[in-house]
């Protein structure tokens, strides 16, 4: 019994962090309507920004944030203003761009390979760091300290997240976009604006993510793959745009991944994983929270 | 309409020279159709494989090439198969069809060499396997297919031989065993091996734990070896999934008496540095390490280190003698047809050379294009005062002076 609750614990955790990591995706897809294929990228490039701001600086991998932040907010934004925003506008009649996908698409396989070009295929990790393979031991069970970080930081992201997407003038731009382009921009929104804002946002959330694995995980160019399938699956079960719906998808499938195991092997969650990912598609393809009217 | 005629007759003379410029070189290369992971999870071991083999056939070529044929140079053409089997198939055809390449090697990964290897023998094109070990590579009764390195059937049995050794030196009884490895072709092949032979050695298999190599979270592994308990863990794992698990074990304080893996991820130099201290006193199965008897493989390594800014791994070892391996052949067949080039492969008896530097004293292909000779010695990670570094432990012969192995792990 304890052993099912140190795994559920551990499941939530982790799972977090994999809700942490969907979060900028489905931000970015709630207001640009595309999937956004390079988000696992994003993430590798924020795993690296983080690597070398600790490993350089030496500080604590969270306040490693105050450079990796604007830097991967400067990055989303820049690359949706440069890259994507062209091919938006080449597309404007159409509400969900298929050759914005394609073009992500791209950015993927260029960031990835860029990736492998300037740091080389080498999996890297911070040896000395205060959080690094620290545990709390709670009776006969182990909790992972640098897991429970990132439980925190995802937390308080979609805490952050969620209040300037409500309370603040500018929130309220990106979600009369994300409701209807043409009217927002009938208000005097500029919709490219927003998109630009809402991509670095997405990016920016990517790089909190890239923190909260760094102290615990490998960094390597093709790292973004082992996540953006995972995010893909947690946006679609969570519900594309929703914010909590991300956090709790992310916990269902770390929960599965957890405890699963004990009753059969690893390789099995996996097909359960996918299997709920089929299911919710077939049965309920908004997701748990996704909004019904919108698909 | 004159200068028309001007212009046909001067493209046609244009072209003509063209195609003699191409045809004329083309006597003198030969060219190696070389597919390796060179993105995708196994993209670190690929790139360690390219530069070995970059670094073999520059040698080869300031030699003067290969002198029977004229001082052909050998021509290395790389495609990357990102680890995915039928991307391996696509780029041999790529190759063989479009390339027109006189041979094949590569692939790395097991998955990919296996259907790769049936491409090379329809097409009747040699294939030089370096280092998949998955036994049936070799077992399909083709003519066409030469491996270097050990098969993994090979692996495990001299795994446990060194588990008999083990208790024997240390006067330990070890009872149980728990097996984790990654769910492909290589990590199953593996633990087919260890289950027979853990049979025929009265163990108990405590654990027999197929993980995706994709895993991002290994936790629920490392806690299902620890209540397992076993006495010894043995490991098949890639270079991500190698370091994760060695990390997140020591953060679960899993301590069985002994760790032994099984080369691959936990032979990568990345492995090292990423596991740092967690990886210490762990068991590994190799081909060769750094510290073996050998003349030249201490100045092939420091020539290769000084290239590439790490040491060479067994793996590298077998792509770099595998150039040898293929130069030899192609001096003997004085030929650039796929056939003869074959035949010769087949009559391989390497015994001098710098492909020498690996562990064992001759390549030589059996029937089935397996070298016979290929032998494999295990290695502790431990530090001695100087970082952490693999130390050969066994076959006692091979041992290096005046150590110790570690067991049980303190």
């Amino acid at each position: 019994m304890i052993y099912l609750l140190e795994d559920a614990i551990n499941g939530i955790l982790m799972g977090s962090i994999y809700g942490l990591a969907a979060l900028g995706l489905t931000l970015i897809f709630g207001v640009l309507k595309v999937i956004n294929f390079a988000h696992g990228s994003l993430l590798m490039v924020g795993m690296y920004a983080a690597y070398w701001a600790v490993l350089l600086t030496g500080a604590h991998p969270y306040l490693a944030l105050v450079i990796v932040l604007p830097l991967m907010f400067a990055f989303g934004y820049l690359l949706q203003a440069v890259v994507i925003q062209p091919i938006f506008k080449a597309e404007r009649e159409v509400r969900e761009p298929i050759t914005v996908i394609i073009v992500t698409t791209g950015v993927w396989y260029i960031l990835d390979n860029l990736g492998l070009l300037v740091f080389g295929p080498q999996y890297r990790n911070i040896q000395d760091n205060p959080l690094r393979g620290k545990m709390i031991e709670a009776g006969e069970m182990l909790i992972s300290v640098p897991k429970l970080w990132g439980f925190c930081a995802a937390l308080v992201t979609a805490a952050l997240v969620w209040l300037f997407l409500q309370k603040t003038r500018m929130g309220r731009a990106v979600r009369a976009t994300s409701l209807d382009r043409d009217a927002a921009s009938l208000q005097g929104i500029n919709p490219y604006r927003i998109y630009n804002i809402a991509f670095g946002l997405g990016t920016a959330v990517a790089g909190v993510a890239g923190v909260a694995l760094v102290p615990f995980y490998n960094v390597f160019p093709t790292v973004g793959v082992l996540f953006d399938i995972k995010c893909f699956i947690i946006v679609v079960l969570g519900g594309l745009g929703s914010i909590g719906g991300a956090l709790l998808g992310g916990m269902i499938i770390g929960v599965i991944e957890s405890v699963g195991p004990q009753f059969m092997t690893a390789t099995w969650t996996e097909a359960i994983v996918y299997g709920l990912f089929l299911g919710f598609l077939f049965l309920r393809p908004s997701g748990l929270f996704g909004v019904k009217y919108d698909w | 309409m004159k200068s028309y005629r001007i212009l046909a007759v001067s493209a046609l003379c244009c072209g003509l020279l063209l195609w003699a410029a191409a045809e004329a070189p083309a006597q003198a290369v030969v060219k190696v159709g070389n597919i390796l992971p060179l993105s995708g999870p196994s993209a670190s071991v690929g790139l360690q494989n390219k530069q070995a083999q970059d670094m073999a056939v520059q040698e080869i070529n300031d030699a003067g090439g290969i002198k029977s044929l004229g001082g052909a140079k050998i021509q290395m053409l790389y495609a990357d198969s990102e680890s995915k089997p039928e991307k391996g198939v696509a780029e041999a055809e790529r190759f063989i069809n479009t390339e027109k390449v006189h041979i094949l090697t590569g692939a790395w990964n097991s998955a990919v060499s296996y259907p790769v290897s049936a491409v090379a023998e329809r097409y009747q094109i040699p294939f030089l396997v370096p280092v998949s070990v998955a036994d049936k590579i070799t077992e399909q009764g083709f003519k066409y297919v030469f491996r270097i390195a050990a098969k993994d059937s090979w692996w495990t049995r001299d795994q446990f031989a060194f588990l008999k050794d083990l208790q024997a030196e240390f006067n330990t009884k070890i009872s149980t065993l728990a097996f984790v490895y990654e769910n492909g072709d290589w990590g199953k092949g593996f633990a087919e091996g260890w289950k027979k032979h853990a049979q025929a050695g009265g163990y108990k298999v405590v654990l027999d734990e197929p993980y995706p190599s994709t895993a991002t979270d290994l936790s629920p592994v490392v806690q299902k070896i620890k209540r397992a308990n076993p006495d010894v863990l043995l490991l098949t794992s890639n270079a991500a999934d190698a370091i994760l698990l060695t990390n997140t074990m020591a953060e679960y304080k899993v301590k069985p008496k002994a760790i032994i893996a099984s080369g691959g991820g936990h032979a990568d130099p990345s492995y090292l540095k990423a596991a740092g201290k967690n990886a210490r006193y762990l068991f590994d199965i190799v081909e060769w390490e750094t510290d073996v008897n050998k003349p030249g493989a201490k100045e092939t390594n420091e020539k290769f280190k000084k290239l590439y800014g790490y040491n060479l791994t067994g793996e590298s070892v077998d792509a770099y003698a595998a150039m040898y391996v293929l130069a030899d052949a192609l001096e003997r067949a004085a030929s650039t047809d796929p056939k003869a080039i074959r035949d010769a492969l087949a009559k391989t008896r390497l015994t001098k050379g710098p492909a020498m530097i690996v562990g064992y004293d001759a390549i030589e292909f059996d029937e089935s294009g397996q070298n016979k000779h290929a032998a494999l010695v295990m290695v502790q990670v431990n530090d001695l005062g100087k970082g952490l570094e693999r130390i050969t432990v066994w076959p006692k012969a091979s041992r290096r002076a005046g150590y110790k192995p570690v067991f049980p792990i303190p």
